[in-house]
């Protein structure tokens, strides 16, 4: 299973750390996702996950005049997006321990 | 540096983007708008890093639509809905290729704003109807009442530009008066759009002829002058408006409550961004005095959707590593 398919069942929980961690806008969500080892993430899942977030009333968002260009969509986790966030990574934290059970012994062997 | 370099990454961009939309066609001009708002930034952003064609980088433009729209959790294209476009009577590939390019001009945010403003621009244009319609009565009609022709602003009745002022009000109540009652029966409809195409025309002509005058010299009002009102007031780095400022110490730690002076002990005033979204509030002294110099202001950022202010964000900055000295 490559690390492509993974990250499509984790990337809502990934871009939620990342914007609750500090409001940030499209582009600068996908960089800092890659510098937190997400490397293999897609730029259009980045820009179609905030969407699909906005949509459902996990994030906010405003508008920022950039020096450089374009004015700049913000995004900012709000209180739906913090429960949501918490709710996720509970699961995600009971998922990993069980994997982590599963394939201790053979992470071991190959080591 | 290069503006045949720029040219291309932006040609570059322009291509791999009007791919990406076409392949959201589907999708009605709200939703899609929603999702590409910031599509072409993105991409710019991305052109910017370096040098390589957008799709080595991003994969082909039909593979990032796919992307986008299944993270976005979009049906795929076709799905649910009728498939493709209904074959309609009488429809040629050039009402087509109109039909695309509208949608497209629609579809951009420029163009969405030029079309959802269009009906508000027409009770001016009725206010404007009325006035046009005095001129062409004053104008075509001046042989008849051996008048010397266009008058400008105030039209000429009779020679008299009181009556003509007179007509003009009244002609602007009938106008605007006849565009409320829109839209009537068929042969109304088509008074309006006749009356409205040969006043415009009538406008245009108005319009060459005083440009023609002034051109001529012999139109002239006096006592007015051109003014140069000189360059814009307000704070500029390279031309571009600053709307705060933020200052940092040597240790890159951002300073707070900082007042800025200039070579006169002035008080050094940004511009205060105001679109909706920025709202910058200047301190209050005391004594309830506005203090416009201390920095950094405060400027609350406004969500349009749900109205709540948070403060905007900070900019990074880091000072050079070591002692800076002055040459």
């Amino acid at each position: 299973m490559d690390t492509t398919q993974l990250l499509k069942g984790v990337l809502d929980l990934a871009v939620l750390a990342v914007v609750a961690e500090r409001d940030g806008y499209g582009y600068d969500v996908v960089r800092r996702l890659r510098a937190a080892g997400l490397e293999e993430v897609g730029d259009a899942s980045v820009y179609g996950t905030l969407r699909r977030l906005y949509a459902g009333g996990h994030l906010t968002s405003y508008v920022v005049p950039s020096e450089e260009g374009p004015h700049r969509k913000y995004y900012a986790v709000n209180e739906a997006g913090r429960a949501q966030l918490a709710a996720a990574t509970g699961r995600w934290r009971s998922f990993t321990d069980a994997m982590d059970k599963l394939l201790g012994t053979h992470g071991e062997e190959a080591a | 540096m290069n503006d045949t370099i720029e040219g291309a990454a932006e040609n570059q961009v322009a291509r791999y983007a009007t791919a990406v939309r076409a392949a959201f066609a589907d999708l009605p001009a709200p939703e899609r708008e929603l999702l590409l708002e910031d599509l072409e930034d993105h991409l710019a952003e991305v052109a910017a890093e370096d040098d390589g064609p957008l799709a080595a980088r991003l994969g082909a433009p039909e593979a990032y639509a796919a992307e986008l729209r299944a993270s976005a959790g979009l049906p795929a294209p076709g799905a649910g809905g009728p498939a493709g476009p209904r074959p309609r009577l009488g429809e040629s590939a050039v009402a087509r290729r109109l039909q695309r390019s509208w949608r497209a001009a629609v579809a951009h945010p420029a163009g969405r704003a030029i079309v959802g403003f269009l009906p508000e621009l027409r009770p001016a244009w009725w206010v404007l109807r009325g006035y046009l319609a005095v001129q062409a009565v004053a104008v075509v009609g001046s042989p008849l009442f051996a008048g010397s022709g266009l008058s400008f602003p105030v039209p000429a009745l009779f020679e008299s530009q009181l009556l003509g002022l007179l007509a003009t009000v009244a002609a602007v109540a009938a106008s605007v008066r006849w565009g409320r009652q829109e839209p009537g029966g068929v042969g109304r409809r088509a008074l309006t759009v006749a009356g409205n195409a040969a006043l415009a025309l009538f406008g245009v002509a108005l319009l060459l002829q005083l440009g023609a005058d002034e051109a001529a010299g012999d139109y002239d009002r006096p006592g007015e002058e051109f003014v140069y009102t000189g360059p814009v007031s307000g704070l500029r780095t390279d031309g571009e408006e600053i709307t705060n400022i933020f200052p940092f110490d040597a240790d890159g730690r951002p300073l707070r409550d900082v007042y800025l002076v200039d070579q006169d002990g002035d008080p050094v005033v940004a511009t205060h961004y105001d679109n909706g979204y920025l709202e910058a509030r200047i301190p209050l002294d005391r004594d309830g005095n506005e203090v416009p110099n201390r920095y950094p202001q405060v400027q609350h950022e406004l969500d349009p959707a749900t109205g709540q202010r948070q403060p905007g964000p900070t900019p990074e900055f880091r000072p050079p590593p070591g002692p800076v000295r002055s040459p």
